[in-house]
């Protein structure tokens, strides 16, 4: 394809002098700062993306080996998962001793980044989230995490794969967007999902080991600034044109960015998809923490209710997550959080959440479709589509407000 | 010039659906498959408004970044960055000038052309701060019906991707370009 304006060469073949000067423009958290800079460095150095599925259980024995120290471990039944929407997942079962002379096999879940994802993320922060959320709420066990790929190719994570339903027989929902629940599951499951994220937003973060994350000060705007940032600056590395509603939006999120007071562990994309249940309706894990980071709990209520994520009922109104109504679930989040939400602070994250996810859907999902970095090129041009929704609704927000 | 491009297009999908996915075990390869063929449905249904719609963009731009010359015109002390904003556009309109019979362009100078001109656009928007006060209200209450006829327009292209809770309010793409067959948005008189 060719290059219609220079912005667009830089972004597409981004040399040490363009890297710098968008790093300057857009400052993000160390660890994202490093994963956003190392992605541009190998833009136009690696070639299509391509799944080396045949030497994958070769690798990942050595380096298992290598990680636990012992040599007569077994690896049996790789297989890849579908379903996902921004790393390639495999499933395997690893004979060990997990403790000193207790031989073991468990099923392990492999969570290895392509060359260019939909969202570029650092599988260190996603690794010490799980861990310091482990007791807090259920969560995989994460087991190893190789953040720079020297082992397997791509940076990746190894944790317990836990048996459970994400998404109901039925539900084929890309990425588990509008997923549709029975009324009695809802009736079930909804009680809990709310209960888990206002659990997350009071866990004290600050006796966790959490060094991936800069920590935002009190009564400042340093979290959104970062939030925002993050965005930014990935609008402006990945979109392979110019967009002004987009532009506007982040103007005006700038503009309008309130102090934070008190910042909290923000999973950065809870919603239907992205937690599983049990035969007897249980939650049994909260998943996809890789956006995970510390600011404003009004992002993840803003994001989790955004309309665009939630299921139609047919009669005008949408189910957050399928599960409940958005007014129930903040009702019930205040409840449970001791939290109280602020409209106008809530109306400034639903921007910034349609924001993110256009950030997401229209300029990273092409980017990695044009680049051909990804094992999900066809579905990546497809997500466009949502993205387009969510711009429209970003409008459309913004002229409400 | 035959076959068409939509009888390719619907031969592929009948072939993915009917005889390949049935045939796939894997479950990764099955569910990708299943995209392919959904992408094909849904090339199908625009293959023969790409030209048009980038016709209509290339327009409509020249028409938004002709107003915002205009407005920038009127204020007095104008800072560095927005008078080499208004050069920028200036300087491309005479390569693709309002005037000319654009409709005769090849598809890439009318898409790049149209590339150009939106981050002309977004140059200027980035710069609102700058602007005077009167300036600024007059350059938003320009772009509000602009920024509405975009997303009217980008959320019906993508309709029949299926991601939009509201599809059955959204106009069919057709609808929004053409008027009694004719393209909507008026060419520029030479």
């Amino acid at each position: 394809m060719p290059y219609y304006t220079q912005t667009l060469q830089h972004r597409a073949e981004p040399d040490d002098a363009w890297i710098e000067q968008i790093r300057a423009r857009f400052p993000v958290e160390h660890s994202i700062d490093d994963v956003f800079t190392n992605k541009l460095k190998k833009r136009c150095k690696s070639a299509a993306h391509k799944t080396d599925f045949e030497h994958l259980e070769s690798r990942l024995f050595d380096y298992l080996k290598s990680a636990t120290g012992q040599q007569d471990l077994v690896i049996a039944n790789p297989k890849r998962l579908s379903g996902g929407a921004s790393k390639e997942q495999f499933t395997f079962e690893l004979t060990w001793c997990p403790e000193a002379g207790t031989p073991a096999t468990r099923k392990l879940i492999l969570r290895m980044d392509p060359s260019e994802s939909i969202v570029e993320t650092h599988r260190l922060r996603e690794a010490q989230i799980l861990r310091a959320m482990s007791g807090e709420v259920p969560v995989p066990e994460v087991y190893w995490c190789d953040p720079i790929g020297l082992d397997l190719g791509h940076p990746f994570l190894i944790a317990g794969f836990l048996e459970g339903t994400v998404q109901p027989d039925g539900g084929d929902k890309a990425s588990g967007l509008g997923m549709y629940f029975e009324p009695d599951l809802r009736d079930q499951l909804k009680d809990q999902f709310v209960r888990h994220l206002a659990h997350i937003h009071n866990v004290d973060w600050h006796h966790k080991d959490l060094s991936a994350y800069d920590k935002p000060r009190d009564n400042t705007t340093d979290g959104n600034a970062w939030s925002l940032g993050w965005w930014e600056r990935v609008w402006h590395e990945d979109a392979v044109e110019a967009h002004p509603v987009v532009e506007n939006a982040a103007l005006w999120l700038k503009e309008n960015m309130p102090v934070l007071e008190k910042p909290v562990i923000v999973h950065g994309d809870y919603r239907s998809g992205n937690f599983m249940y049990t035969h007897d309706r249980h939650i049994n894990a909260i998943l996809d923490w890789e956006l995970c980071h510390i600011g404003d709990y009004h992002e993840d209520l803003a994001y989790t209710t955004l309309e665009i994520l939630g299921t139609p009922t047919g009669d005008g109104r949408v189910l957050t997550s399928g599960l409940l109504l958005k007014d129930q679930f903040l009702e019930k989040y205040e409840q449970f959080s001791g939290n109280s939400v602020d409209s106008k602070r809530l109306a400034y994250f639903d921007v910034f959440s349609y924001y993110k996810a256009a950030v997401i859907a229209v300029a990273t999902s092409s980017r990695t479709a044009y680049g051909r970095k990804t094992h999900l090129d066809a579905m990546m041009n497809l997500l466009s589509g949502f993205g387009y929704v969510a711009i429209s609704a970003l409008q459309r927000r913004l002229d409400d407000i | 010039m035959s076959p068409e491009i939509e009888q390719f297009l619907a031969g592929m999908k009948k072939t993915i659906e009917e005889v390949v996915l049935p045939n796939l075990t894997d479950r990764f390869a099955q569910e990708q498959a299943g995209i392919v063929a959904a992408t094909l449905g849904f090339l199908s249904t625009i293959q023969d408004k790409v030209f048009h719609y980038e016709l209509l963009e290339n327009q409509e731009y020249k028409r938004v970044l002709l107003d915002v010359l205009e407005i920038c015109g009127e204020a007095d002390g104008l800072s560095k960055p927005l008078r080499a904003a208004c050069a920028k556009v200036e300087g491309h309109l005479q390569l693709d000038k309002p005037e000319d019979q654009t409709s005769l362009r090849p598809y890439p100078f009318i898409r790049g052309s149209n590339e150009n001109m939106k981050e002309f656009l977004c140059e200027f928007i980035q710069l609102q701060p700058d602007m005077p006060a009167q300036i600024r209200t007059t350059f938003e209450a320009r772009l509000k019906p602009f920024f509405k006829a975009i997303e009217t327009r980008e959320r019906s292209w993508v309709k029949g991707l299926g991601f939009d809770p509201e599809a059955a309010q959204q106009p069919d793409i057709g609808e929004l370009l053409y008027a009694d067959n004719y393209l909507r948005s008026a060419p520029f008189k030479p």
